[in-house]
């Protein structure tokens, strides 16, 4: 897998998330997002696309256009995009697990 | 003056091929739409659920970056990755074109001695070397950067069909002052040159051809990337009652899936 940042590696896993529930439109993945997390997280400013066209290039979702005249793209998740789903969010629960007990100073010494 | 719509300047900054550009601002209007409609619903006024619509979807100047990155042509990304090999890439291709147009050329009245206007060889190689670095122009920003947009396209072919005509020029200026010299020194008359006068010609129609099938050899592209930029203007035509800014009371559209 490419090198991301984390900020990247958690909007791509958020974005997977979503759509591990069903097909949905940018904005549905957007909105979800946002209430999923209390509002913690939201897409700003087109940040949304970006993810969603690399996960789409990277085959872990897949983008497909419906209507004639009046295009619109609905996402689904792929195999590929749910295994990474999973591994990704076994992988941030052992690191932010890691980061707490560095703050919260109950990491093992 | 009709504000702008908000999706121009979007299609006006990223640097891609016109069909990610298109792709792009109708997957963003038909959420932007949607998402205004969902916010209406939820009890949001309507100026404020396309505000906040607008806000949240409409790409920025960082979102766009990272789009460009994304939908540039492969061999683009690693060639603006490794910075000048950009323009080698570019000035290769020209002189390649260039030897293998000159060479073309004068190959066909190479069996003929040219005579007295056979300096008129060197403006004809000056003219094959632009045709070729035209084209190579046309070439590099088609299939390494994936954009070339109307007004350069324009640009780029009529400076094809200026060195087309100038090609054709030099080849019957050659042929014409041979001509002239024969006539005036009668002694050189004969088949030897009428074989110059032909010869002269041929490298101007040669050359011509030359610059021509060039252009021919990019044209399928060059029309789907045209027909595209249709599309993006039928869209922002289309769009534009709907799209107008808080304010301007458009008629309601679209909706929910």
């Amino acid at each position: 897998m490419p090198q991301v940042t984390l900020s990247k590696r958690i909007n791509e896993l958020m974005v997977l998330a979503v759509l591990e529930h069903g097909p949905a439109h940018g904005y549905q993945i957007a909105l979800s997002v946002e209430e999923r997390t209390g509002g913690a997280f939201s897409f700003q400013h087109g940040t949304l696309y970006p993810i969603l066209h690399r996960l789409e290039d990277e085959g872990r979702v897949r983008g497909a256009w419906r209507g004639e005249g009046r295009r619109r793209k609905t996402y689904r998740i792929t195999t590929a995009g749910r295994a990474e789903l999973q591994a990704g969010a076994d992988e941030l629960e052992r690191q932010f697990r890691a980061l707490l007990g560095l703050l919260r100073g109950t990491h093992a010494a | 003056m009709p504000r702008e719509h908000p999706l121009a300047s979007v299609e006006r900054e990223l640097k891609v091929a016109p069909q990610h550009r298109l792709d792009l601002i109708e997957e963003v209007e038909a959420d932007v739409r949607a998402l205004q409609a969902e916010l209406v619903r939820r009890g949001h006024g309507r100026v404020q659920a396309r505000r906040a619509a607008l806000r949240q979807l409409v790409p920025a100047s960082a979102a766009l970056e990272e789009l460009e990155a994304r939908h540039t042509p492969r061999l683009g990304r690693w060639t603006r990755a490794s910075g000048p090999i950009d323009r080698v890439l570019m000035l290769a291709v020209a002189a390649v074109a260039t030897v293998v147009g000159v060479q073309a050329v004068f190959a066909l009245p190479g069996l003929v001695p040219l005579g007295t206007a056979n300096f008129l060889v060197w403006p004809q190689a000056i003219v094959i070397g632009l045709l070729a670095a035209n084209l190579a122009h046309a070439v590099t920003r088609l299939w390494l950067h994936g954009d070339l947009r109307t007004p350069r396209r324009q640009a780029l072919w009529a400076r094809q069909a200026g060195l087309i005509v100038a090609a054709v020029a030099i080849g019957a200026l050659g042929a014409a002052w041979e001509g002239y010299l024969a006539v005036v020194t009668p002694a050189s008359a004969g088949w030897e040159v009428v074989g110059r006068i032909a010869s002269l010609a041929a490298t101007g129609v040669a050359t011509a051809i030359f610059g021509l099938f060039g252009w021919l050899a990019i044209t399928p592209r060059l029309i789907s990337d045209e027909e595209l930029e249709r599309r993006i203007t039928r869209f922002f035509a289309q769009a534009r009652p709907a799209s107008a800014p808080p304010g301007v009371n458009p008629k309601p559209q679209g909706g929910l899936r």
